[in-house]
């Protein structure tokens, strides 16, 4: 059974837009990341998803149950991080443990105690003399406590510094790797990149995209640099289906892309073509193999194109 | 239920032992000097004519030209400074929830625990609750210890004294249930703390007002001050059941609704 499920979402504010028509499956043990620009709908499909907000019309379903009217019980194996975390000016990591142990019903101190050990949180600083980042550490040690069966986290690396990031990254993989089903919303794709086994992409309150990490790979174009010969001319070589050539030699700008730049060793910019790939690369490798080129440097696939132009178009 | 009561204890435990306190020590002084001050009224009637009609509209009966202790000491439960104390701090008390929690974006955290939203107001309620019984009997001590030093004719039997109470009571659950009921239609806790100050003000002066406006006087039964009459129920020892049902019937719909509002409505903080 799948652990979110959401049909025909459609949430407005008054005349303004929130989202509309979203559609989305999470199943058990994914960590499904959820992009889109500042105010394409994110946080409005998660706070209906948790039961902050009713829909308008359509249906949300955690764990099989509807979202606004069972909220309480779907609550109990959810942990949640919203996107503006804001806590109790007198509360202490040890506080909010024991609070929520009460309300869960069971002891989540020595759990919470070892995450805010692993975020190297003070357990006994109240929160009005927290930084930021502290306090979203500690919202996170809170969401995690009781080992939830679905985590919600929206853009929860704003405020945590790299070492901290990692650590979440890690936390949230141990917790995938039980089976724990994660959904991770920012608007930073190197992060959602490195986590999630899935990706929705959100625009203007829409799913413009769901699909597996690995298959948007192939969809993502691909930097290819390849250096000719000396006695090679760009011009006579006739590229392969698939192939856009960006710049020939003689139109290679002063200034490239920084990694573009890594692959195109200076004493080399004469000789220099840049293209860019799209599909899976081992078709343009046979052919390159048999062209006699003097190197072919093949880029990562380049998501942030892809998703460039989902956000833009 | 007992993590979110000592979230609501960690909240309003200071706020709720400073106002006890001064309402204490405002009790403790007016029922030592009102019987002195008000015993001399009859010079401030005959310099200030506006006194008499506003001392009329809070005991609900009129004084006469010589103020009789027992009036003295009812007075002392209608005092301007008794009731903005106690709804001062029963109107920001119930602003909190959810007015407040959505002003300052915690709503998010407590809303996503796993607790039922009748369950969080069923407990700002039994907080409420609390609270009134604090408050109230930090009053009554204070009043209490007082009248230790007033005449023994002066003081005010145990019955009546228990009688006021009870109606002041009634005034503090149908005035909670009020503000709760902004709060739970409101995103702003100085929106709803603002409406419900402007209404307890107008409610307030349409009483006062009733002694000189036949207009006023038609509306006067829309005043809570209506329902609240520590003269009479001393004058005639007999309880207040109309108003105090009144004002139950009132608190339970503002109550009913409030938690009704609160359970149905979406909660923005963004």
């Amino acid at each position: 059974m799948s652990v979110v499920v959401a049909k025909d979402l459609c949430r407005t504010y008054g005349s303004r837009r929130g989202i509309s028509d979203v559609n989305l499956t999470i199943n058990p043990g994914e960590i499904f990341g959820f992009l889109g620009p500042n105010g394409a709908g994110k946080s409005t499909t998660i706070r209906v998803l948790m039961g902050l907000l009713r829909a308008s019309s359509g249906t949300a379903q955690i764990f099989g149950q509807d979202c606004w009217s069972e909220g309480s019980t779907i609550r109990q194996d959810v942990g949640y991080v919203a996107g503006d975390v804001r806590l109790y000016s007198w509360l202490t990591t040890r506080r909010g443990l024991s609070m929520i142990s009460k309300i869960h019903g069971r002891d989540l101190l020595p759990n919470g105690l070892r995450l805010a050990e692993r975020f190297r949180l003070e357990p006994d600083l109240v929160v009005r003399k927290m930084s930021r980042g502290n306090r979203q550490k500690v919202a996170l040690v809170l969401a995690l406590a009781h080992s939830p069966r679905l985590v919600i986290l929206d853009e929860p690396t704003s405020g945590l510094d790299p070492l901290m990031q990692d650590t979440l990254m890690m936390c949230l993989r141990e917790l995938a790797s039980k089976g724990h089903t994660v959904m991770f919303s920012s608007h930073t794709l190197s992060e959602v990149e490195t986590l999630c086994n899935r990706i929705a992409i959100v625009r203007d309150g829409q799913i413009v995209e769901d699909s597996a990490l690995s298959s948007l790979k192939v969809q993502a174009p691909r930097q290819i640099v390849v250096t000719l010969q000396a006695e090679q001319l760009a011009s006579d070589i006739q590229w392969p289906d698939g192939v856009d050539v960006k710049y020939m030699p003689s139109a290679l700008p002063e200034q490239l892309s920084s990694t573009i730049a890594l692959m195109v060793p200076p004493s080399l910019r004469d000789r220099t073509c840049i293209l860019e790939l799209r599909g899976t690369s081992a078709p343009f490798i046979r052919w390159a193999a048999g062209q006699n080129f003097a190197d072919v440097v093949i880029g990562s696939p380049a998501l942030e194109v892809l998703f460039r132009r989902y956000y833009e178009s | 239920m007992s993590g979110l009561l000592r979230k609501i204890w960690m909240e309003v435990r200071w706020p709720m032992l400073w106002f006890s306190l001064g309402l204490c020590a405002i009790m403790g002084l007016l029922t030592a000097l009102l019987p002195k001050i008000l015993g001399n009224i009859h010079t401030v009637f005959d310099k200030m004519p506006i006194v008499k009609p506003l001392i009329t509209a809070l005991l609900g009966v009129d004084p006469g030209d010589k103020m009789s202790s027992q009036l003295s000491q009812a007075f002392l439960w209608v005092h301007p400074t008794v009731l903005t104390l106690i709804w001062a701090h029963e109107v920001m008390y119930c602003s909190r929830m959810p007015a407040g929690e959505i002003d300052r974006g915690t709503a998010d955290f407590l809303l996503c625990l796993p607790v039922s939203r009748w369950k969080v107001f069923s407990a700002e309620t039994i907080g409420w609750l609390i609270s009134g019984v604090c408050i109230l009997s930090f009053g009554y001590v204070g009043h209490l210890t007082a009248s230790l030093t007033v005449q023994p004719e002066m003081r005010l039997s145990v019955p009546h004294t228990m009688m006021v109470m009870a109606n002041l009571a009634a005034v503090y659950l149908a005035v909670g249930s009020f503000a709760f009921f902004l709060s739970a239609l409101s995103d702003r806790r100085g929106r709803a703390i603002g409406v419900a100050f402007a209404i307890m003000l107008a409610s307030f002066l349409l009483n006062f007002l009733a002694q000189f406006q036949d207009w006023a006087k038609g509306a006067s039964w829309l005043s809570v001050m209506e329902y609240y009459r520590p003269a009479i129920i001393i004058q005639t020892g007999t309880f207040p059941w109309f108003d105090v049902g009144i004002l139950l019937c009132i608190a339970s719909a503002f109550w009913i609704a409030s938690g009704v509002t609160f359970r149905m409505r979406s909660i923005c903080t963004v």
